[in-house]
């Protein structure tokens, strides 16, 4: 447990002072502040093109934005919260092997299974500090200017989004344990979460896969209930505890 | 009785069409300076990882000190201690706090690493030095190396070629470094550079074409390869035509210098023959094997 920690510990010493964390932070925090502030301006631009607009023929009516339209912006947003991290972090297991400087660790005797589980530790830390950031300062700003109430299905849109970002973590990790380069872990990583996409046209599994954890409009809005994605939720689950399960024995033959 | 504290017998191991190991047996006693040397890609660098459990071999068995060394389930690594050729190390942290790392992953305690890290950053010279790895040179680096791989105070110390890319000060370095820490442990070492085996090894092993073509203590092969031989440089062709002349046991001439068989009696007889004729000449040596020589030699067979 001790050499876990003695890793966990280098992995959150390279990310804070490389800068990646602070950058994150950076952006998860602009983000939690971009999705009120989009819906506050909404009027405002409108009512500024409105003259340009009105010569062109069309007629722009009183918009009228709460805290629905700023939570909107939020689910709208988080997807390119969520690539960002993925591009910052999809490199922390192959620039190690391009490196070599797993080799002198494993060579004193650190299982690679505490490595594997040391740097999946930190990229859910990561994901869900930053994630969790961006909501609270939605938050924060949206009860200051509207009414969370009104979005009923709040908890539960944000819980499955965060488990989608956990899934996309777990696959970031399976596949850096597959592959050699960076570049293999985005294909795959994006190439699974657009298989789910694809997995959409099918009626019968729509609510079923991953990607169903985003559909977070209607449960917001509470036109759906958490209980109506529970095949996604366990499925997800299951898989990204299957994905680091699996992991373990791959990197254990990996030749480095 | 002298312990083997490293076994390989057998190794093979093919990277696609090209096999770099052949079959490849080797002992390295306990407490010995092991030169293990070869051409560059001759399979050093290949056997060595073999044998930390990093590669998996097609054939073959390695032991270190008795125990069977599985590919992936590194268990065996607890004796040994391994430098690659360039050691990356994390450059965002100091040497200290890298040593802390190695050390915690060994499950150390507190009080133990710091005063091995500081023991063993005094024995590479870098025991003041406070900024991250990121702008080290390759000698400190390489040095900082050593350090990490005897913080766990391995039975084995492996070193893929550390000198190879240092300059004469660091190689020195390097070696001093090397020879001192004898007492601790046994040194395996791989090189291509031959002097550096001569200055401190105690025993030689040469790997060419995926086999060991030679292997033994450094002063005994150099015994054996001893040649009953020795030259004598005249000043002037008509001195050496009169040498020439004189004895028949002369067995090659180039120009001056002339080649003689025989050993310490010939020699003293070729030079009363010089002293009492007043034959000028500006050398008369004994061949003393080197190793480069013999190296040489197995190569071209």
């Amino acid at each position: 447990m001790r050499s876990f920690f003695a890793f966990f510990k280098k992995e959150l010493l390279e990310s804070f002072r490389s800068g990646k964390l602070m950058i994150l932070g950076i952006l998860f925090f602009a983000f939690g502040v971009m999705n009120p502030a989009i819906a506050k301006l909404t009027p405002w631009l409108l009512d500024v093109l409105s003259e340009s607009l009105a010569e062109t023929g069309m007629t722009v009516t009183a918009v009228k934005v709460d805290a629905l339209t700023s939570w909107t912006q939020f689910f709208k947003n988080i997807p390119m919260a969520l690539i960002a991290f993925v591009l910052l972090y999809g490199g922390i297991f192959t620039k190690e092997y391009e490196s070599g400087t797993l080799i002198l660790v494993l060579t004193k005797g650190l299982a690679r299974s505490k490595v594997v589980l040391a740097k999946a530790l930190l990229l859910l830390s990561v994901w869900t500090g930053g994630y969790w950031l961006c909501f609270a300062v939605t938050y924060a700003y949206n009860a200051y200017f509207w009414d969370n109430g009104i979005a009923v299905g709040l908890l539960p849109a944000a819980l499955h989004w965060w488990l989608f970002g956990i899934f996309t973590v777990c696959l970031c990790v399976l596949f850096s344990v597959l592959s050699r380069n960076s570049a293999g872990v985005l294909l795959g990583t994006g190439g699974t979460v657009l298989l789910s996409y694809a997995l959409e046209f099918f009626p019968k599994l729509k609510r079923t896969i991953p990607s169903a954890l985003m559909q977070s409009a209607s449960l917001m809005i509470g036109a759906q209930e958490a209980r109506d994605y529970a095949g996604a939720v366990i499925l997800t689950a299951a898989l990204c505890v299957a994905c680091l399960a699996v992991s373990i024995p791959i990197m254990n033959k990996k030749q480095l | 009785m002298t312990v083997d504290i490293l076994t390989i017998q057998n190794l093979k191991k093919s990277f696609g069409e090209k096999e770099v190991l052949r079959g490849l047996d080797l002992t390295v006693p306990q407490n010995s300076i092991f030169g293990f040397v070869g051409r560059n890609g001759a399979g050093k660098t290949t056997a060595m990882k073999s044998v930390l459990g990093l590669l998996r071999a097609d054939e073959g068995e390695i032991f270190v000190a008795g125990e069977k060394v599985v590919f992936g389930q590194t268990a065996t690594n607890r004796h040994v201690g391994y430098l690659p050729d360039v050691p990356e190390f994390y450059p965002f942290m100091t040497p200290r706090e890298y040593l802390r790392l190695c050390g915690e992953s060994l499950g150390m305690n507190r009080a133990a690493i710091r005063k091995k890290s500081d023991e063993l950053l005094s024995l590479v010279g870098l025991s003041d030095e406070t900024h991250r790895i990121r702008g080290f040179s390759r000698g400190m680096k390489q040095r900082l190396g050593i350090a990490q791989t005897l913080l766990a105070s391995p039975k084995l110390l492996i070193c893929d070629e550390p000198t190879s890319a240092l300059d004469p000060i660091g190689r020195k370095e390097i070696l001093d470094i090397l020879l001192s820490v004898r007492e601790q442990t046994t040194v395996l070492f791989s090189t291509h550079i031959l002097s550096d085996v001569e200055r401190i090894c105690t025993d030689v092993a040469l790997l060419n074409e995926g086999r060991i073509a030679l292997q033994g203590k450094v002063d005994c092969l150099k015994e054996a390869g001893r040649t009953e031989a020795f030259t004598v440089e005249a000043s002037g062709n008509e001195q050496a035509d009169a040498l020439a002349r004189a004895f028949s046991n002369v067995t090659e001439r180039r120009g001056e210098t002339l080649v003689f068989a025989g050993g310490e009696k010939e020699f003293l007889a070729v030079l009363r023959f010089i002293a009492e004729n007043g034959i000028s000449v500006r050398r008369a040596e004994r061949m003393e094997p080197s190793l480069e020589s013999l190296f040489l030699e197995v190569v071209a067979k």
